[in-house]
């Protein structure tokens, strides 16, 4: 069984077409690219697998079954926003993750957290949106999940923290878990890329594992989605 | 879950709510030193306003109870949280109990508040004796005992304090379920809804007063009416609002079911 399967997927808002019959699968074990430029409906699609919108037609699976508890079980996410109570104190949001999800690890969190300079005792409304943006990710990294779905975790950091955060998610994901990274920033990500889902206009554009594709183009990824897209 | 839900959400509403609740207790235990200070108009002036403080604190208290269990909804349902809410192992039904848990609660211990508040400020001996007479009286008017009189008032003030919650939600919900304007589409909704709900309870009645001249003789004469007509309009308000109570929490719990487009 497939770990995300999407059959015919389709969403519309107010009549305007996001996504147009999507099929797509994401075996185990492997990190994958998701890849398109800015509102090609990445993010739509990531968020229909975390049952945040409802599909208009067509169906996710996950473990072969609809979005619901179990899949939030096995699922990790980062969204693109932060989405921490503001009034809580790192240490709270700790404890609340560790009552929630039986996955989670708080050692390996309270790691991370020292590793980049995070403060147990901090309030999250005294962080910069850095901040917040970094201790999501080790949220989301330090549970023992077998889907990560990291939506653009580059986005906000600066270049020198985005290796650190590349490194950090490739230490810790589970093995035999699948991670999908979304992000346009292309070029920081490719190095740890086994396959790679190029969406455009709603459309899954291309869909390959990336030494493959690296080998037919004889290009990068980065240098083959901007011969793609160019504008 | 639903306990760990409720720890949180209730946290959450507690934290500003209780300011009140101590608040108010402050101004009630100054209106009783300044109304138990005699001869003084200054004092009496002073326990006047301290009085009209706690009265504002206990309002306002009711208010932000339900006002913050809304916001709290929304911010946990429909906003940015939602990316953590809706992502964490928990049932959307369990989610909207809590809320709709956390509301009751808050609304009952501000009944707790009001009715301690109301103790310190006003309690003694003569004030308990007109109150004992009172309601000694009126629960002889219906014909029953002056505990069953406490459990209709209790029964009647929840049932309408839920119904304002489940409305909330309701309007809430529904207005969300739009991609456009959707805070004013909910807080209209939830008006549209309270004033539709509240015509049918009236016309509910009407219509049961078409059968009982002794209901009806409520709506058409200013006559004094007969005790077993008022019980029976009570009795059938209680009903229909126990009824619009499950309406509206199905209703809510079926649309968010149904599932959620977060912005």
């Amino acid at each position: 069984m497939e770990l995300v399967e999407c059959k015919n997927l389709c969403k519309t808002f107010d009549e305007k077409q996001i996504l147009e019959n999507i099929n797509l699968t994401i075996p185990r074990g492997k990190i994958i690219g998701l890849l398109g430029k800015n509102g090609t409906g990445k993010t739509t699609l990531i968020k229909l697998l975390n049952d945040l919108l409802t599909p208009t037609s067509g169906e996710v699976l996950i473990n072969g079954k609809k979005p619901g508890v179990e899949s939030k079980k096995i699922i990790s996410y980062l969204p693109e926003r932060t989405y921490l109570d503001k009034t809580m104190k790192v240490s709270q949001v700790i404890t609340f993750f560790e009552e929630f999800y039986d996955n989670f690890n708080k050692e390996k969190a309270i790691k991370l957290l020292k590793d980049l300079n995070l403060e147990l005792n901090q309030r999250i409304s005294q962080m910069s949106k850095g901040m917040q943006e970094k201790l999501q990710l080790i949220l989301v990294m330090s549970r023992d999940a077998e889907l990560y779905i990291l939506d653009e975790p580059l986005g906000g950091v600066d270049p020198a923290t985005r290796d650190y955060i590349l490194d950090t998610i490739l230490t810790n994901f589970n093995e035999g878990a699948s991670v999908i990274i979304s992000t346009h920033l292309i070029a920081d990500i490719e190095r740890i890329l086994d396959e790679v889902i190029f969406i455009d206009k709603g459309k899954i554009y291309l869909a390959s594992p990336a030494d493959e594709l690296r080998s037919k183009e004889n290009a990068s990824i980065d240098e083959i989605f901007r011969r793609c897209f160019k504008c | 879950m639903l306990g760990k839900l409720l720890k949180y959400d209730l946290k959450w509403v507690y934290k500003v709510v209780a300011v009140f609740y101590v608040l108010a207790l402050i101004f009630a235990i100054l209106t009783r030193i300044f109304f138990s200070i005699e001869n003084s108009l200054l004092f009496k002036i002073i326990g006047q306003i301290v009085n009209g403080a706690m009265i504002s604190m206990l309002i306002s208290s009711l208010i932000n109870c339900l006002m913050r269990s809304w916001v709290r909804f929304i911010h946990n349902v429909y906003k940015d949280e939602s990316y953590l809410t809706h992502t964490l192992p928990v049932e959307k039904k369990t989610i909207y109990l809590s809320k709709v848990l956390t509301a009751i609660i808050c609304s009952f211990t501000t009944v707790l508040v009001a009715i301690g508040c109301l103790f310190i400020s006003y309690y003694s001996k003569a004030n308990m004796d007109v109150l004992k007479v009172f309601l000694k009286l009126t629960a002889e008017s219906y014909d029953i005992t002056v505990m069953g009189l406490l459990a209709i008032i209790s029964v009647v003030i929840f049932l309408e304090i839920l119904f304002i919650i489940l409305i909330g939600y309701a309007g809430i919900i529904i207005g969300h379920k739009s991609n456009r304007n959707k805070m004013l589409k909910s807080v209209i909704l939830g008006i549209v809804l309270y004033l539709v709900t509240s015509t049918l309870t009236l016309v509910v009645i009407y219509i049961i007063g078409l059968f009982n001249q002794d209901v009806m003789n409520i709506v058409n004469t200013t006559d004094i009416v007969n005790v077993d007509a008022i019980k029976s309009v009570m009795i059938a308000g209680i009903a229909i609002y126990m009824v619009y109570n499950v309406i509206y929490y199905l209703i809510g719990k079926m649309q968010l079911e149904k599932g959620v487009n977060v912005d």
